[in-house]
């Protein structure tokens, strides 16, 4: 108990981490500002390409998020006890992702001081307005429920020096109750706020996300009723591979052991998932070339022959879906926590390729016969101002899991049983000692 | 006949004239015949004038097709506006309601409350619409950032970086400020050829009424039901 109260694992990240952040930031500020002086004359985008990197991105990230918070509901809405480690970590990214995907689509805005509008606005008929609206809600939504799964080691935390307890104070305000009861109750908002955000995900978040794209009957590729789903299950595999990236590295910071059993079920998770997305994207690509319709053939012949080919070959198929599947099954490889690490950084970049290659095939083709193709590669500014943000978005992840208690504790994380719960738990008097201890 | 103007729509919102259309007032359709188009872009231009469009904003284009294999090829220019649906896709996915449809049938953007997403752009079947990334032609001509053109009758002032309509997605509205004049849209009163012809869908009596019934008139990607305004005869 002491070990975790008083935060002797938690060696803070380094400076070197912090300064190459803070590096990557600024250089995305500056690239940020020079963005809203001058407008998105900035960027390589056009008419006939109106979305580009940014959007790519965004959708990149909402994925992630839709990802991560399903996986936290495998925790705290079906009970997957072997997951219970990385439950907290899911919602945080899940928060971190949700951040990201907004500023990179504020980024996008041809009038970013307008932003407001969308929320003033309810569109009835358009799917981005439901999205924007869809999205505030997600995000209150995660943190509630991040709260509720901190909320006993945020009281615990109350009386420890420094920023943390300070923190700890603000978030849990006069709220100092952990009983088995206030417990309990935790983990009853966790479960239905989580039974809440399962559809509120699925349908409005991320399937939303990709009916976004799904609704545009003028492309054709985009236009197909299985676009929404095959983005629920690729975010399910970024979510999943991103999970056990994080796990790993970060246990490996905190010199600690990982867990090799849940790492390889996050990982054989994961495989389930890119099976799954093949499956589907088999489909989404015979059926429009079955058409053979000149549209049709066009979009997949930039995808297989043309500019994207290199994101689709070697991104997307050999590096997001191949290599990852052999790693995870091969009998040498599907125990090695490196291996499968590496079977998830791979997913997680290759990824990123999919994302680009929902956006930009329709694009570069032109919708009527005589207009210009479109063209597109990001501009310096565009690829800065991305670094930056992502790297936002790893300093804030980075600050989460420093400042609060993101980590479930070695003592609590085989009592997740609801009926073994309440004398397995230590009482607040005890707990409270316990921080006296530590310090 | 008035016309709903900007001002109108504003104060009572795009719902409001939706609601108020009851077929009383003109309903706006173009017809071009392609017998008649030479392909001279003088539509294009004057279209630029009128408007003043900067680089890479050209709200009507024509496209200059080829048809058939050597030696039996022919040309086809196919001049397009925007087409101005009647269930148009753009005004579908707008979040904010920045584009709609007015009584008249004219597709208008709000230039105030665009946010410049660009989601119209991808939605329109036609290509019809530009987003401005604020380029202008001060080199070539004097003083073009002056004064913009008072589209949708509404002045838009000197041209300035991040100011509406830099930062918008802009397209063709029939130059609804020439019809509350009373006049034809640029594009139809210059046209070399009289290919274009310009008019009110509920009177039974006028031109375009009499060609959309001609066996020659179709509409561009008519299978996907936006059920444009702009007719062509073959």
């Amino acid at each position: 108990m002491e070990k975790e109260q008083g935060q002797a694992p938690i060696s803070s990240y380094s400076w070197q981490w912090y300064g190459s952040l803070g590096v990557l930031v600024s250089a995305g500020v500056v690239g940020g500002i020079y963005r809203a002086w001058q407008g998105l004359a900035v960027t390589h985008l056009s008419s006939y390409t109106p979305w580009g990197l940014w959007v790519a991105l965004y959708i990149y990230f909402v994925g992630l998020s839709a990802g991560a918070f399903l996986l936290s509901s495998l925790v705290y809405v079906f009970g997957q006890e072997r997951f219970e480690r990385i439950g907290r970590q899911a919602l945080w990214v899940a928060v971190v992702s949700m951040v990201v995907a907004l500023t990179f689509i504020l980024l996008d805005l041809g009038h970013m001081e307008r932003f407001w509008v969308s929320l003033r606005f309810w569109k009835l008929t358009s799917v981005l307005s439901w999205e924007v609206h869809f999205y505030i809600v997600y995000v209150v939504l995660l943190l509630t429920e991040l709260y509720h799964s901190m909320r006993r080691d945020l009281v615990l935390r109350r009386q420890a020096p420094g920023i943390r307890g300070l923190l700890a104070r603000y978030l849990t305000w006069q709220d100092e109750e952990i009983s088995p009861a206030a417990q309990a109750r935790d983990r009853q908002h966790l479960r239905r706020l989580g039974m809440i955000g399962i559809p509120l995900a699925v349908l409005g978040v991320h399937g939303g996300t990709g009916t976004l794209f799904a609704v545009v009957k003028a492309r054709p590729y985009w236009n197909t009723a299985v676009f929404p789903i095959i983005f629920v299950l690729s975010a399910l595999v970024s979510g999943t591979a991103l999970l056990l990236v994080g796990y790993v590295l970060e246990r490996r910071r905190r010199r600690l052991s990982a867990d090799l059993d849940m790492v390889q079920g996050l990982a054989r998770l994961m495989a389930t998932f890119i099976l799954l997305d093949l499956g589907l994207e088999f489909y989404e690509i015979l059926i429009p070339a079955y058409s053979l319709r000149s549209e049709e053939m066009a979009s997949l012949k930039t995808l297989f022959l043309g500019s994207l080919a290199p994101y689709f070959w070697i991104g997307q198929i050999w590096l997001g879906n191949i290599t990852p599947l052999i790693l995870v099954f091969s009998s040498r490889t599907g125990r090695s926590l490196r291996a499968l690490t590496w079977a998830g950084i791979l997913v997680v970049l290759g990824i990123v390729a999919v994302r680009i290659n929902i956006v930009l095939p329709p694009l570069l083709q032109p919708v009527l016969p005589g207009l210009p193709a479109g063209a597109y590669f990001p501009s310096p500014v565009e690829v800065i101002t991305s670094v930056g943000v992502i790297a936002l978005g790893l300093l804030l992840y980075t600050l989460g899991n420093s400042l609060l208690p993101l980590e479930v504790s070695e003592a609590d994380h085989k009592v997740t049983d609801p009926t073994r719960l309440p004398d397995s738990f230590p009482t607040k008097a005890a707990a409270i000692e316990g921080v006296g201890h530590g310090e | 006949m008035s016309l709903a103007t900007k001002s109108q729509t504003l104060a009572e919102g795009p719902g409001a004239v939706k609601k108020a259309g009851g077929g009383m007032g003109p309903r706006w359709a173009m017809v071009i015949d392609l017998a008649k188009c030479v392909g001279c872009d003088t539509c294009t231009v004057s279209c630029k004038a009128e408007n003043r469009t900067p680089p890479g904003v050209s709200y009507n284009v024509v496209l200059e097709l080829e048809e058939g294999e050597f030696p039996n090829v022919r040309r086809v220019n196919i001049p397009r506006p925007c087409m101005h649906c009647d269930n148009p896709p753009c005004v579908q996915v707008c979040p904010v309601g920045a584009t709609y449809k007015l009584e008249n049938g004219i597709v208008a953007v709000d230039y105030e409350r665009c946010l410049g997403c660009r989601y119209c752009i991808t939605a329109c079947p036609y290509g019809a619409r530009s987003f401005d990334f604020g380029w202008n032609y001060d080199e070539e001509m004097l003083g073009y950032s002056a004064q913009q053109a008072s589209e949708y009758g509404v002045p838009h002032g000197r041209r300035e970086k991040g100011k509406s309509p830099v930062g918008n997605v802009r397209k063709c509205h029939f130059c609804l400020h020439r019809l509350e004049r009373g006049e034809e849209p640029a594009c139809v009163e210059t046209c070399l050829g009289d290919a274009r012809y310009f008019g009110d869908l509920n009177d039974s009596e006028s031109m375009v009424s009499k060609l959309v019934a001609s066996p020659r008139a179709y509409r561009l990607k008519e299978e996907l039901g936006t059920n444009p305004r702009v007719y062509y005869l073959k």
